[in-house]
This record gives C-alpha cells, structure tokens and sequence, in this order.
C-alpha cells in the first residue's frame, strides 16, 4: 500500500516532466484563426478557441500532439482589413507577447521565451495567412509599411516558420462574389463572409486590394496547404480546385491571376509565387474551408508541385494520394 | 500499480496517436526536413540584406510584377461558359489620369461578343460614384475595333479622395441568350504626397552600389522607393529598396545595391535602373505613383570594386540555428521512437 502511494505521485511527476520536457525541446504553435463576421474571436477568448473546434475535434489539440507541445491561441477582429491594427496590429502584439513568455486569453503559454532559446511556429487559417504575409512582409526599415501598428520586426525576427491552412493569400472569389451581390448561388461562404463588410471587400482578388501591393516577401517562410473538398452551391463561383472559399490561386499564393484555375496536378510550383521567395508548397487535402481548420474530416491527401512528400525517396508526383489524415494532424509530422 | 502502468501507457498511445493518420507505406515525411529545409533557406537569404538581393538570369522583374494589373475571370454558375475578365489598364493611376478598364467574355479561348457590357465604379463604403459602358468601336480607351476586348474610360472629377482608395469596380455582362456574368475587379487611386524629379546619381558606398533619385515632397510623409538593376547584357541583377520619413521639399533616396550581387552574377557596369517605383506609405492604402522604366543608366564600374563577402544576417542566421536544433531533435526522435 505504502509502495503504491509512493509510486503513482512518482509516475505522474515523471510523466509531467516528460511532457514538459518534449514541450520545451518542440516549437510552440502560435494559432491565428481567419476571417469572422462578428467581432467575438477579438472580444473572448473562447470564441477564438472555439475556432478551432467542432464538437469533440479539436484542431489545437490534434495538431500539438495532445497537448504535448505548448500552444498558444490568438484572436483578433476578424471583420476588419487585414492590415489594421485589430487586425495584423493585434496578431503582431500577441505574438510577440507569446515569444515572451506571456499567456493568451486561456492562461497558456510558449514552454520556453525566445530569450530563452525558444522556437515559434504559426498555424495561420483563412485571413490568418494574409494578416502574416502582410506582417512579414513589412518587418524591415526598408519595408513600405514597416511596422505599421505593431511589433513586425519581432515577430519576424522570432518566429521560424508560418503554415497557412487555406490562407486567403491572393483574396478570395467568395469575397468576389459576395460584394457583387451574387452570392445567391454561394450560400456556405456566408458561414466565413457573411457581408462585403471592410475585411470582405479587403480579400477580394483584384491588385488594389492585394497584400503583395503592399508588402514584400515574407521574412520567414509561409509553408501553403490548403483543401479541395468543394462545397455545394458555394464552389460553383469559384475557379479551378477550392475549398468552398477560397480558391487554389490563392491557398497556394500563386504569381498571375488571382483568378486562374489549378488542380492538384499543375497549382504554382515554388518558383511562381506572388512574392519571389518565402513561400512554399506543402500538400494538399479533401478538407473544405471548415474542415481545415477543426480537424473534423480525416480524409485524403495528396501531393502537389513542389510539396514536401515523399515517394521513395524522391518528391511525390502531383495528385498522388500520399495519406488519410486531417491538416491537424498532418502538422504533427512536420515537427 | 498494475493500474497505473495502464494508464501510463494508455497516456503515452493518446500522445503518439494523432500521429497515425493513414497513409500509403511508401509516401512520407521525412522528419526534421521541413526545419532542416527551412534552415537552409535562411542562410541563403542570410547573405543579403533586407533592403537588396540578387536577382537570377530569368526571374521575373519583381517591381514589374506588382505594378502589371491581372484579370478576374468569373465564369456562370457551375463554371459554365463563357467566363468574363475584367481589369484595369495599372494597378493604380495617379490622380487626374483617366481610368481605363476592360473586359472580354470568353468561350474556351474564344471569344465572343455580350448583348451588353456596363460597370460600376463602386468606393470603399459600398456607394455607386460612376457607371461606365464598355465599347469595342475603337474609339478612346479601346484600342481596336470589333477585337472583343471591351474598353470603358472614367474620368474621376471632384474626388473628394484622402491620399489613395481603393475601387471596387462590378461588371455585367449580358449574354446573346439573356444569361448574365458578373465579375469584380478593381483599382488603385492615387494621389502621392512625392514625386520623381528625374534626377539620379550613382557612387560606391562600402563596396556597394548606391542609386539615389530625387524626389520632390509637397507634404510631410513616409515615402518608398524600389528599384531593379539590370546589367547591359539585360539580364537582372539584383533588387534594393529604402524607406524614408521626409519632410517637403527635394531630398535624395538611396538604393544600395549589395556588392555580392554583382560577383554573382559576374556583371561589370554600366547599369540599368530597369523599374523603379516610388510610393507614399505614410498610410493604407498606399499611393502608388507611376512605375518609370529605364530611369536611369550608370557610370562603368568593374565587378572587383565591389564588395564579395557574404551580409551574415543576424536574424536569420539565428534563426537557422535554432532550426537546425529543431530538425536534429525531429531526427532523433524518429530513430529512438521508444524514448518520445
């Protein structure tokens, strides 16, 4: 009885420190959610966690391994532009915050500071990507909008890499859609852009309004993958492979028309981009924008141009089913 | 005990099992090579400075490729046929310049001609401020009669505009049958607090290549300049860009270019200042005046008058390094699964 009582307090603190351990040695994961139609992700906590849920899938939990790895969860005003200060001013604000040991909304925190020899990944969904490659894209003096209401430069110097999931890098035809009031046949997309509010009529796919008018390329790399699960009614005002609102041109950060059509066998490769470097593939998934970013639909995956899996040594050929899991989960291997 | 262990070890299959997505045994991710891989980019980079990089024989010109305006394509619903383009002759037109827009409707690659083709010019807050027509009759804007390319021209008038804003502009276009194509498109209009003289200058700087251009400021703001440099063979060399706050008046931009690039791409002078862009940044959006193209050609100057070693950028180099510990952990754990 005594060597039972000493034991079980003994396995749990060895299994703490286990963890503790694995969490202080693993980047912690910044999340940065997309674009809202309410002001909620900005105002409570919850709701930005809740971003990331759908019933008992739980992306933040899939993709840190249990919560193996320490996480941190950022929430901003998703009905605003991208480039405002509750928008990337506050992404910029909270990352930095992250890097320094400081807690989000949910009281968690990095294992370790950036001054503590940290390191820092973000998960970006949706508008998340943008807000990103606006922020590392304006991080140096010699930037056009260098700093422009935030930290950009310690993000930029702290973080080692961003993933954009579905990430609205070219804007989005959904918003397209919506702001010429034809969104009759696209009724889903009204789940992320309910209205041709501010940050709707800032993600659409014409050059006034793209964020590499006004940026440069990301200091850190953007890893790109992003869904192809169409959406009734929604995909159908969409060009080439999407996922129900945001359409590959854009997932992928492709250079030309933010318009044009790809698939999973010819989307831009890493050589054209929208920025001459900083961007990368990674793969693709039969995930819809609401799947990507919720870990509710573990589905195929499959290879693209320039992406990061491997057949037999060599890089995958585009199109090749390459797994059956969710992006949550997928990210787990990237670490 | 024996209950303890079972948890433990049902523990440590709830860790590892996110992990176990299905997938095809000969497809993988190999582990540590996305850090690994990310690593290496950042030394690579790391030998630049932020504000200039070389460019490769065959890269696009980055400056050009932000200032050439794309087309929105939107085709029917279940992508029926034929799509409509829309675009704008520039990205973004300075103040008091005529606004060119086109349009074509297309049937796989051919094109056809709409029963009627109108637009609207639509601000920021939703409001109507023009309606245009679109013409193919070769007058004004349109370049050339019956080519199906549809020209509309707006002259904005009594813009009560702030230093630039963004133009939503809706186009439909009403098919022979009666069905109707809608797209979005869009422009930029500008009214820069600064523009280029035309005078440049050029020097070596700490074995670097600085262009520096005047500007004449009418108000007080953040100012952008960027530029690309070709050799004279036109193959690209590299890219720089600066920054300033300025206050009105004329004052000089420099463009250091970073002595590597010339060693790299073993390209003597004389230079090409190929595109040059200056912008207003002291908000969003941006004012974007007009890109000028070949502004500006150098004096002769010998690739071993420039400096050869590599910047070592601090943030990136640390960056790597971190990185590179990342990806030895991810290495290690792949081969000593049982001690994760």
């Amino acid at each position: 009885m005594r060597f039972r009582r000493l034991t079980v307090p003994l396995l749990a603190a060895l299994a703490f420190a286990a963890v503790a351990a694995q969490a202080g040695a693993q980047p912690c994961l910044i999340f940065v959610h997309g674009k809202q139609t309410d002001t909620n992700t900005y105002t409570s906590y919850t709701s930005a966690r809740n971003y990331w849920v759908n019933g008992s899938n739980d992306f933040i939990k899939t993709a840190t391994k249990n919560f193996a790895t320490s996480y941190y969860v950022v929430g901003y005003n998703g009905t605003r532009p991208y480039w405002e200060p509750q928008a990337a001013g506050e992404v910029a604000n909270e990352i930095v915050n992250a890097t320094n040991g400081g807690a989000d909304g949910g009281g968690h925190r990095c294992a370790k500071t950036y001054a503590q020899g940290g390191t820092f990944w973000v998960v970006a969904h949706s508008m998340g990507g943008t807000i990103m490659d606006y922020i590392l894209g304006n991080n140096d003096s010699t930037d056009p909008n260098f700093n422009a209401n935030g930290p950009y430069d310690q993000v930029a110097q702290r973080l080692s890499l961003a993933i954009a999931v579905g990430g609205a890098h070219r804007g989005s035809q959904g918003a397209d859609a919506v702001c010429l009031n034809s969104n009759v046949l696209c009724s889903f997309i009204a789940i992320f852009i309910q209205s041709c509010d501010d940050a709707t009529y800032w993600l659409r796919s014409s050059d006034d309004v793209q964020v590499r008018t006004f940026s440069n390329a990301p200091a850190k790399t953007v890893y790109l993958t992003g869904g192809y699960e169409a959406i009734f009614g929604a995909s159908a005002c969409l060009n080439g492979e999407d996922d129900g609102v945001v359409q590959y041109a854009s997932i992928f950060a492709c250079n030309g028309s933010a318009t044009a059509s790809y698939d999973n066998t010819n989307v831009c490769n890493n050589s054209n981009k929208q920025e001459a470097s900083g961007f990368r593939n990674l793969d693709a998934a039969h995930e819809n924008h609401s799947d990507e970013r919720d870990a509710s639909d573990s589905d195929t995956r499959k290879a693209i141009p320039g992406g990061n899996w491997t057949c037999s040594g060599s890089p995958c050929a585009p199109n090749t089913t390459v797994a059956t899991m969710t992006t949550a989960q997928y990210i787990t291997l990237l670490y | 005990m024996i209950d303890a262990k079972k948890k433990m070890a049902l523990a440590m299959v709830m860790l590892a099992a996110p992990t176990l997505g299905l997938r095809p045994a000969a497809a993988q991710i190999v582990p540590g090579q996305l850090a690994r891989e990310t690593a290496k980019d950042y030394r690579e980079a790391a030998r630049y400075p932020a504000s200039s990089h070389a460019l490769k024989k065959g890269d696009a010109d980055p400056i050009r490729a932000k200032r050439l305006p794309t087309r929105q394509t939107r085709r029917g619903p279940d992508e029926a046929e034929p799509a409509l383009s829309v675009w704008a002759a520039k990205v973004s037109f300075e103040k008091g310049q005529p606004v060119d827009l086109y349009a074509t409707l297309d049937n796989r690659g051919k094109a056809v001609a709409p029963a009627d083709l109108a637009g609207e010019i639509v601000d920021g807050n939703g409001g109507i401020v023009a309606l245009v027509a679109y013409r193919d009759d070769g007058q004004g804007p349109d370049r050339k009669a019956g080519d199906r390319v549809y020209s509309a021209r707006w002259k904005p008038e009594g813009l009560e505009a702030p230093q630039a804003a963004s133009y939503m502009v809706r186009v439909k276009a009403r098919l022979a049958d009666g069905d109707l194509r809608q797209a979005a498109g869009g422009f930029l209009y500008s009214d820069p607090s600064a523009h280029l003289t035309g005078r440049y200058r050029d020097a070596l700087r700490d074995g670097n290549l600085v262009i520096s251009a005047e500007v004449d400021v009418a108000e007080a703001g953040r100012f952008h300049l960027a530029g690309t440099l070709y050799a004279a063979s036109g193959d690209p060399v590299g890219f720089a860009q600066n920054a300033l706050n300025l206050e009105p008046g004329k004052h000089w931009i420099d463009l250091a270019y970073y002595g590597l690039m010339f060693h790299e791409r073993q390209a003597a002078g004389p230079y090409r200042l190929g595109a040059l862009a200056l912008s207003t940044t002291t908000r969003m959006p941006n004012a974007l005046n007009d890109l000028v193209e070949d502004a500006y050609v150098t004096r002769s100057y010998r690739v071993q008058q420039m400096r050869a070693d590599s910047f070592e950028r601090p943030e990136l180099i640390e960056a790597a390094k971190r990185l590179e510990m990342d990806a030895e952990r991810a290495e290690r754990e792949a081969r000593e699964p049982q001690k994760q």
